[in-house]
């Protein structure tokens, strides 16, 4: 885990605190699902168990990084790019 | 409570409904709106606005090659035929000379590599390049054309009349609409504007990669030592079998002035069914005892993800729409390593149906097609065409790439490994060895099937 958060503090962010751009559409779904892919397929993380019954994952949205590959794995994530101008920049290529 | 809540809920439905509306008084009319400033965008933007074409340029990162990530290398030919000498105007990192294959295992590495003066010279053979650096420079080519240009604007769906394309819609904070004869995407390998505006299906996750990336710092003059390089020569290098952990997939190293990138990546749907987290995949290639000397000492400057389109011919979707063209990597043309170079040709493509277009002023699907003849007739699908059959052969035999690259590596470690028995005797105990991993006849099997897809 130590080594994510390494590999997060390098990367640019512009975190837009007013609208998040990926979202779980339906909690109950993510009680019921038993591979829960979204925790270990993100290339950052996004996705996080939560202790809450009700709400068993958690999005941290503002340190996604754009590849957009959660909603090909996952009908119940609600994945849309961030409002302009906000969300990761890429500088070394 | 509930009354505020329906009230507020009846203020974003009226909203939606307003935006949908097409308000034309005041909106400026371009001929042409590129979506997304990438290699395809910027270059369908260059030669549109070259030809007289009135284009605006639309990019939702704060600048162009803000979003995407991966070590890249810039095909000398394909891209000097369309900006003849771009050595001299784009900055590039290296020059390629050296272009190399590791096969690797847990404990060895078997290495195919070629270098070559022939590749060091003009008209070259391959740049290193960063992407930020490319992309800006076809951006301000166009921009120099005459193109419009905006940053920070992200569309988030195409304006019908009809079933013809005639704008986009911008997402808040400008909520702006613009409107155009000619709409092309070119938003890149998760096409979500195409999506949405049902042009084309969602991508299976079996034809689309995630690439994980981590660049990383060092003196140019280790670099060059490392990797027995001269001055401002770079190398590109393919690694198999041990990166990927057992599944089909591919990484590589690229050299850069003052940096090596190093990704890895596979299918979408392997990352995702095998549990493996993309990033400990990239960590355990570095601590691979041939890796990690090539590594030692630097630092990692910016670690990134994205992805690549790799169904390959047979997962290039409908890429002609009435009014609407799609390009690059959103319409999955990408052929192995080519990617960027087959973006820019489709860009040029588009560009050339675009100006029939508007010569005749037609802009329905039949006239657009040329773009699709063009393609279908150059190089970019006869290529495609050519390896149409690859991703399925990697999904029919899901141990390819580990399977052979553990025989190639045994096979080279037995032929190096001096024994006291005879020859002969070492020869039959080499060929038992390599059939215990595989037997004769599937092997054979195999071998053919890769030899029907190479042929086509």
């Amino acid at each position: 885990m130590n080594q994510l958060e390494d590999q997060l503090a390098v990367i640019c962010f512009q975190p837009d605190e007013d609208w998040q751009h990926v979202m779980i559409l339906d909690e109950v779904i993510c009680q019921k699902c038993k591979t829960k892919q979204c925790l270990t397929f993100c290339p950052s993380s996004v996705f996080h168990e939560s202790i809450e019954a009700k709400q068993p994952i958690m999005v941290l949205y503002k340190q996604c990084v754009e590849c957009g590959g959660c909603r090909l794995i996952c009908d119940n994530i609600d994945f849309s790019y961030p409002r302009g101008g906000y969300g990761v920049t890429f500088l070394e290529g | 409570m509930l009354k505020h809540w329906y009230q507020a809920k009846k203020i974003i439905a009226s909203e939606n409904k307003k935006n949908i509306e097409i308000d034309t008084s005041n909106v400026k009319k371009y001929d042409v709106i590129v979506v997304g400033a990438g290699p395809a965008g910027a270059s369908a933007a260059y030669f549109m606005a070259k030809q007289g074409i009135d284009v605006l340029l639309l990019e939702r990162g704060p600048f162009p090659g803000a979003k995407i990530c991966g070590g890249t290398s810039l095909i000398a030919e394909h891209t000097h035929k369309l900006f003849p000498n771009f050595w001299d105007e784009c900055h590039c990192e290296r020059i390629v000379m050296q272009q190399a294959y590791w096969i690797m295992t847990e404990d060895s590495l078997l290495s195919t590599s070629f270098q070559s003066l022939k590749l060091a010279a003009a008209p070259y053979n391959r740049f290193t390049v960063k992407r930020r650096v490319l992309y800006q420079w076809l951006v301000d080519k166009a921009i120099s054309a005459g193109a419009t240009f905006q940053c920070n604007y992200k569309v988030t769906e195409v304006l019908f009349d009809g079933s013809q394309a005639i704008g986009v819609q911008i997402a808040p904070p400008q909520k702006k609409q613009f409107l155009a004869d000619i709409i092309v995407l070119a938003d890149g390998a998760n096409s979500m504007v195409a999506e949405k505006s049902n042009l084309v299906p969602r991508v299976s996750p079996q034809n689309i990669s995630l690439y994980v990336k981590e660049t990383i710092s060092l003196p140019a003059s280790i670099i060059e030592e490392r990797f027995q390089l001269a001055c401002g020569y770079g190398s590109v290098i393919g690694l198999l079998g041990y990166p990927t952990a057992g599944f089909n997939g591919t990484s590589s190293i690229h050299t850069f002035q003052d940096s090596i990138n190093i990704n890895v990546g596979m299918t979408i749907s392997d990352f995702s069914t095998s549990g493996i987290r993309p990033y400990e995949l990239l960590s355990r290639i570095k601590k691979h005892p041939f890796i990690q000397p090539f590594l030692a000492g630097g630092t990692v400057v910016e670690y990134g993800a994205s992805v690549i389109p790799e169904g390959g011919y047979y997962a290039i979707p409908e890429i002609v729409h009435p009014g609407l063209m799609i390009i690059g990597d959103a319409a999955s043309l990408v052929n192995g390593t080519h990617g960027i170079n087959l973006a820019m040709w489709s860009g040029f493509f588009a560009s050339q149906a675009a100006y029939e277009s508007k010569k005749t002023r037609d802009f329905s699907a039949k006239k657009l097609f040329l773009y699709r003849t063009l393609l279908d007739e150059s190089f970019v699908m006869q290529d495609l065409k050519a390896n149409a059959k690859i991703a399925k052969l990697q999904r029919d035999l899901p141990y390819l790439f580990d399977l052979y690259s553990k025989i190639a590596a045994e096979t080279a470690f037995q032929i190096s490994k001096v024994y006291t028995m005879p020859k002969k005797a070492k020869r039959i105990f080499i060929f038992k060895k390599i059939t215990s991993m595989q037997p004769l006849l599937k092997m054979a099997s195999d071998i053919w099937k890769v030899i029907k897809v190479v042929r086509g």
